[in-house]
């Protein structure tokens, strides 16, 4: 694959993250080449998305249905009290192209269904989940194991979150944790600060993946409990019966079982 | 003749959706040695505040090792200086 080179005023946006221990020139490439999805793009997959804007990743998807309601702008960094009652998508990826003329973003105003991830995850180099119910996120999942991209999926409940990196195909995936799809629910709570640190801890990993750099969370899971103060890493077991990435792995809706 | 039992000490994490939970409960088991984790999880179900209960679909792991759900997990014998950390599925946005 050719990289695209850096213009001389790409180099000097990123300069503070290419260097020793953080990117390569080569890495920095790596990220203006690749495509990435975000969905949603609210109080987690909003921060990440504009992290990933800001680093340079060439093209940003972001996918999210509905308006903007007063009670999201406790976490949606995207919105404002502006834009309450406007549609979201449209205007966060305004909003994240204010930042960055380097790169494209595209909005998709609704959550995809199974087809519309699917192919959306075929454009992908690499896939946020930052969806608020696991129906979405197991759909999400089961497109990147399709699609054969990597999947990085960034829960939140509380004062608490998850982080679990799929290499599809290669380890552990959502389904092999979540056999059946857990309850949900709506009204699930949540403070900003927790959400956002959440959203750019997986951008990071994905900036990672893209880029080459540094050692890879695949195949695990990380806690956060902000409560607590506590956290753990939690080695993922692949499930050999695993109906979406097992080895007779078959169409699953991701509604079901 | 009354023969002392031999018992280890398993450490608990409750997190995940059910981190209000973690200050119930001990933060520490103790076992019969040779324990099991359904051992563990039948030991800790009657500790968690009676309207409340842990999901089945929370995944265990044991000092770091994933092993399944509650519902649905791999069998595992316990040793002393285990943590059992049970985290209830988030999904949050």
């Amino acid at each position: 694959m050719v990289l695209p080179p850096l213009s001389a005023e790409e180099s000097a946006r990123y300069a503070r993250q290419i260097g020793p221990g953080v990117l390569t020139v080569e890495g920095q490439t790596r990220l203006k080449g690749s495509t990435a999805l975000v969905s949603r793009a609210g109080g987690m997959g909003g921060p990440a998305a504009l992290a990933l804007v800001m680093a340079g990743v060439g093209r940003v998807i972001i996918a999210h249905g509905g308006r903007l309601i007063s009670p999201d702008l406790n976490r949606q960094v995207l919105g404002s009290e502006q834009l309450v009652g406007q549609s979201r998508a449209p205007h966060f990826a305004r909003y994240l192209q204010s930042m960055n003329r380097f790169v494209t973003v595209e909005s998709v105003d609704h959550e995809p269904d199974d087809a519309e991830a699917l192919e959306l995850a075929r454009r992908a180099n690499v896939i946020l989940s930052c969806a608020p119910t696991f129906e979405e996120r197991l759909r999400l999942n089961e497109a990147a194991v399709a699609a054969g991209v990597p999947l990085v999926d960034a829960a939140q409940w509380g004062m608490t979150g998850t982080i679990v990196v799929v290499d599809s195909g290669r380890t552990a995936c959502l389904r092999c944790i979540y056999p059946a799809n857990p309850e949900f629910e709506e009204m699930f709570p949540v403070i900003g600060a927790i959400s956002a640190a959440i959203g750019a801890l997986a951008a990071l990993e994905a900036i990672k993946i893209l880029s080459q750099t540094g050692s890879l969370m695949f195949g695990r899971l990380w806690m956060l409990d902000g409560y607590h103060w506590q956290w753990r890493h939690v080695q993922l077991r692949r499930d050999p019966d695993c109906p979406c990435c097992g080895p007779s792995a078959r169409k699953v809706s991701s509604q079901c079982p | 003749m009354n023969e002392s039992v031999r018992t280890m000490q398993v450490r608990v994490v409750l997190s995940g959706r059910n981190y209000e939970l973690a200050d119930s409960v001990p933060g520490q088991l103790t076992l019969p040695e040779g324990a099991s984790l359904d051992d563990a999880l039948r030991t800790l179900a009657p500790l968690v505040p009676s309207d409340r209960v842990l999901p089945r679909s929370a995944l265990v792991a044991v000092s770091g090792t994933h092993l399944g759900t509650v519902n649905r997990h791999r069998p595992q014998v316990l040793r002393d200086g285990d943590e059992l950390l049970v985290l209830a599925p988030v999904a949050g946005g």
